[in-house]
């Protein structure tokens, strides 16, 4: 559950321009698309998400927590709660495709065990078993990304933000991709896609929020692309 | 989301130590040529540092030792009479500062410098009890090096009524006190300077190893790890490289100790009579001092290295 209450963000000391009164409410399990041009403050909705800045006015609330009024010390366990799908894939090149994978789940403190049973099953979610002990230069792009998913997945969260999951890949892997989240969504996951891609925000037909100039412009529930190129 | 966060946070610290010694082995190895400059650095420092503290330690032992075997001689009259020799006596031995009182007569002082002199007894064989140069004493030891002055006081109360003069070795005393300030200063200054040059040389070298690893900091960041369990493996990096810089000093420190005192005997060449501190209590407290020294300026080096990195 992502819910944001008249917020605005700014990054110099008057303005609030990068977003500017913006309130929307996506319910658990929702997929949701964000399009807008570049610039038009998608990446800073994405960080307010991260509580890597904090809104200059408004509030932000996850899961029904107030995003703003964590410590600094929580901010992990607030990402933990999320999924994060990167354009630029960022693996660690020095470790397998299966290493990848269990590092989110070292980091946060899983045992061995677990590590060995959930890996394979996350792989094997995005299609990439086979795959498992290859490195990331040994991959395609498409093959990469479903790395990042699976990564992101690995610990369960609630909700899997994936910022320009398809725009490095061609139009047949996107789709790929984008089938992999909609099965991750179908079992219950909140999926929030940034994207630039027209085609697939109106193939998929769900829901698409339009941020324009730091405004939310439309909010789409029937999957209309809400501004023209 | 706060229930979670504890739950993991226990079990995360569990975990941790595998993950971690394995992440700072392999970054040290990585960096080998600036790990090795880190520990030079530490070396380099603490065998300078540990010259300074041995000289401390040992000027510190050797004003001790001196004061403990302190001696006030007072010199009487060549024409004191016996009654004044009895009148000095008892004020002495009433004296609560006084440990002990004993006479020395100037045949008994003179026979003394004749044997202390034995190659060149002849020059002295024209003096006898006729015509004795030495004048006769009391030899004083005080309870408390801190009195000398009193007694000396006390004595001199006497003078022109049998006692010529007083004497002990103050100038050494006053010598010794001052080179003692002088060389814990000097340690401490050096110490400051020195810490000061290992920390930037240990920060330069973590802040390396922090750059090459930033994406994977970047990405723990995102998936949630806490900023202890990201800055644990680099603060443990630092620290080894103190600890292994320590230990290697203290190793150089100690054999060159020893060879020395071979070579010395234990002989400081001092005017008075005193011996080099005993090396394995100065061993245990600097192999003590060395490690957490070590230790510390590793960490701190570190924790500076990786505060702006943190920052996501």
């Amino acid at each position: 559950m992502i819910e944001f209450k008249n917020v605005s963000k700014g990054y110099d000391k008057n303005k609030s321009d990068a977003l500017k009164n913006v309130s929307l409410f996506i319910d658990k399990g929702e997929f949701v698309f964000l399009v807008g041009r570049s610039g038009a403050g998608k990446s800073t909705f994405i960080k307010l998400l991260l509580r890597e800045i904090e809104a200059t006015e408004g509030t932000v609330y996850i899961n029904n927590f107030n995003v703003s009024k964590l410590s600094k010390k929580e901010i992990p366990f607030l990402r933990r709660k999320m999924g994060i799908v990167f354009q630029d894939f960022r693996l660690l090149e020095n470790k397998s495709v299966y290493e990848n994978v269990a590092y989110a789940m070292e980091i946060i403190g899983k045992s061995e065990r677990q590590i060995q049973k959930r890996v394979p099953l996350a792989l094997d979610m995005v299609g990439l078993s086979h795959r498992m002990n290859h490195y990331p230069h040994e991959l395609s792009g498409g093959e990469q990304q479903r790395v990042v998913i699976a990564r992101a997945i690995i610990n369960n969260p609630s909700i899997l933000i994936c910022d320009e999951p398809t725009g490095n890949l061609d139009p047949e892997t996107s789709y790929e991709i984008i089938s992999i989240l909609e099965e991750i969504n179908r079992r219950g996951t909140t999926i929030l896609v940034v994207t630039h891609d027209r085609e697939i925000v109106d193939t998929m037909k769900k829901r698409v929020l339009t941020l324009e100039d730091g405004v939310l412009k439309v909010d789409d529930a029937t999957g209309r692309y809400g501004y023209e190129v | 989301m706060r229930q979670a966060g504890t739950d993991m946070k226990f079990s995360s610290i569990k975990t941790m130590p595998k993950n971690v010694v394995r992440d700072t082995v392999k970054s040290i190895e990585r960096n080998n040529l600036m790990s090795a400059a880190s520990v030079l650095s530490v070396i380099a420092a603490l065998i300078i540092l540990g010259i300074f503290l041995i000289l401390t330690i040992n000027v510190q032992e050797v004003t001790k030792d001196v004061e403990s075997k302190l001696e006030l001689k007072i010199f009487l009259q060549s024409d004191f009479t016996d009654t004044q020799k009895t009148a000095i006596e008892q004020a002495l031995e009433k004296s609560a500062l006084v440990e002990n009182v004993t006479f020395e007569s100037a045949e008994e002082a003179l026979e003394k410098f004749t044997v202390s002199l034995e190659d060149y007894a002849p020059l002295l064989s024209g003096y006898n009890s006729e015509n004795n140069p030495m004048p006769a004493s009391f030899v004083v030891r005080v309870t408390d090096p801190e009195d000398m002055d009193e007694v000396q006081n006390l004595a001199m109360s006497f003078s022109g009524q049998g006692v010529e003069y007083v004497r002990y070795g103050q100038e050494y005393v006053e010598a010794l006190v001052s080179f003692n300030k002088f060389t814990n200063t000097l340690s401490l200054v050096v110490l400051v300077v020195l810490s000061m040059i290992s920390i930037f040389i240990i920060y330069n070298t973590i802040k390396l190893t922090v750059f090459a690893r930033r994406r994977e900091i970047g990405i723990m960041k995102y998936v949630g790890a806490t900023n202890a369990y990201i800055r644990a493996p680099f603060i443990l990096e630092g620290t080894l490289l103190g600890l292994v810089g320590a230990i290697v000093a203290f190793l150089i420190i100690r054999i060159t100790y020893y060879y020395i005192l071979g070579l010395v005997g234990g002989n400081l060449f001092l005017p008075v009579d005193a011996t080099l501190a005993a090396p394995d209590a100065v061993m245990g407290q600097l192999i003590f001092f060395f490690l957490l020294y070590g230790g510390f300026i590793g960490a701190v080096g570190s924790v500076f290295a990786i505060r702006k990195f943190l920052d996501v």
